[in-house]
């Protein structure tokens, strides 16, 4: 009978959350399902600002070929989250994760019909590293032995 | 020869049906405003809870006319067009008008809709919570809100909720006399209403 010790186990945690975080680099069909739910009235299917709704509101959805390129990761994701004029803050309603899945859907559709820049072929890659949990997979949030004196 | 013209009717006859059907799924370009209604639905006193988390009673609001729109923060379909369209009714009333109508929001997703979400939502699109209240509670007494006013709420997921868009206008008796339902009701036209509302009074 194989035993194995609990820091083995760990061991092993830590390289399954690394390879979900991998695996997690893909478009899949949990973002295809938010971006029609939450974004595609407004900014098309798409990601061109040419929604049903885009007709009825006051200034244009951008489209995010044009804009999204220029924003970094926290910035896409502070708009996802908080809102930005009549776009609604999803936080409330929201999983981190579901944010960091709108976001690569955003990045993803900026790409379309683009010739990219070398490093832009790895936003997947950064993406993923930030969906990570570093805390976990590093072991920085273990309790660290102190002897006092 | 008898039969194949029988064969060239029923021919142009099924394109013609295939036409109509095809026709009949065309959805077509989306309403882009709300369409306005007359109504004379008495609308009854409720008790819910305002974006400071203070109670809400709407027999305080005696003597003013009240706009009420049901939305929700987190919608991504007509809900910020009819709330941005509120405002620019909040900002074509004067300073007597002011004290003589109330804007209410009454939500239809309460799950999401706390108080503090409510009010960060007001924030953002400028609303002035002197005359404009933005109202959540229980599920149990909004339902009776939202039957009163024949406003549909069916719950998708969560932060997705399909309901009916309205914006009503209820006069100082608290009679709901015109109703927009639809995207973006046209702020000139409710501001239209409210002054032939303040005038009859």
């Amino acid at each position: 009978m194989l035993r194995v010790d609990p820091v083995t186990w760990f061991g092993f945690a830590r390289i399954f959350f690394f390879l979900i975080g991998l695996v997690a680099c893909g478009r899949n069909a949990r973002m295809d399902m938010l971006y029609a739910e939450r974004c595609i009235a407004c900014h098309g299917p798409g990601g061109r600002g040419d929604g049903a709704l885009a007709a009825s509101l006051p200034s244009a959805p951008p489209d995010f070929r044009d804009t999204v390129q220029g924003k970094s990761n926290n910035q896409i994701r502070r708009i996802i989250a908080e809102g930005r004029g009549l776009m609604p803050a999803f936080e409330p309603a929201l999983r981190p994760a579901e944010i960091t899945d709108m976001l690569q859907m955003v990045r993803f559709l900026s790409r379309e019909g683009r010739d990219l820049a070398w490093w832009e072929r790895f936003d997947t890659l950064v993406v993923a590293h930030c969906n990570i949990p570093w805390e976990t997979v590093l072991g920085y949030d273990e309790p660290t032995d102190t002897k006092k004196p | 020869m008898y039969c194949r013209s029988w064969s060239v009717i029923i021919f142009f006859l099924a394109l013609a049906v295939g036409e109509i059907a095809g026709a009949g799924n065309n959805p077509g370009p989306r309403q882009t405003g709300a369409q306005r209604r007359l109504a004379a639905v008495p609308i009854n006193d409720f008790a819910l809870t305002d974006q400071q988390a203070a109670p809400f009673e709407l027999r305080n609001l005696a003597g003013q006319v009240l706009i009420v729109a049901f939305a929700y923060t987190t919608c991504p379909d007509v809900c910020p067009l009819i709330t941005a369209s509120l405002r620019q009714v909040q900002i074509g009333l004067t300073r007597e008008e002011r004290k003589q109508v109330h804007l209410l929001t009454v939500t239809t997703d309460p799950e999401i809709d706390a108080p503090k979400v409510l009010s960060a939502y007001g924030k953002r699109y400028g609303a002035d919570f002197d005359n404009w209240s933005f109202l959540t509670g229980e599920v149990s007494a909004l339902r009776k809100v939202w039957q009163n006013f024949g406003v549909g709420v069916k719950r998708k997921g969560r932060g997705l909720v399909d309901h009916t868009p309205l914006t009503a206008v209820v006069d100082q008796k608290r009679l709901m006399r015109f109703a927009y339902v639809g995207p973006s009701p046209d702020s000139k036209a409710v501001l239209h209403d409210i002054r032939a509302l303040l005038l009859e009074w």
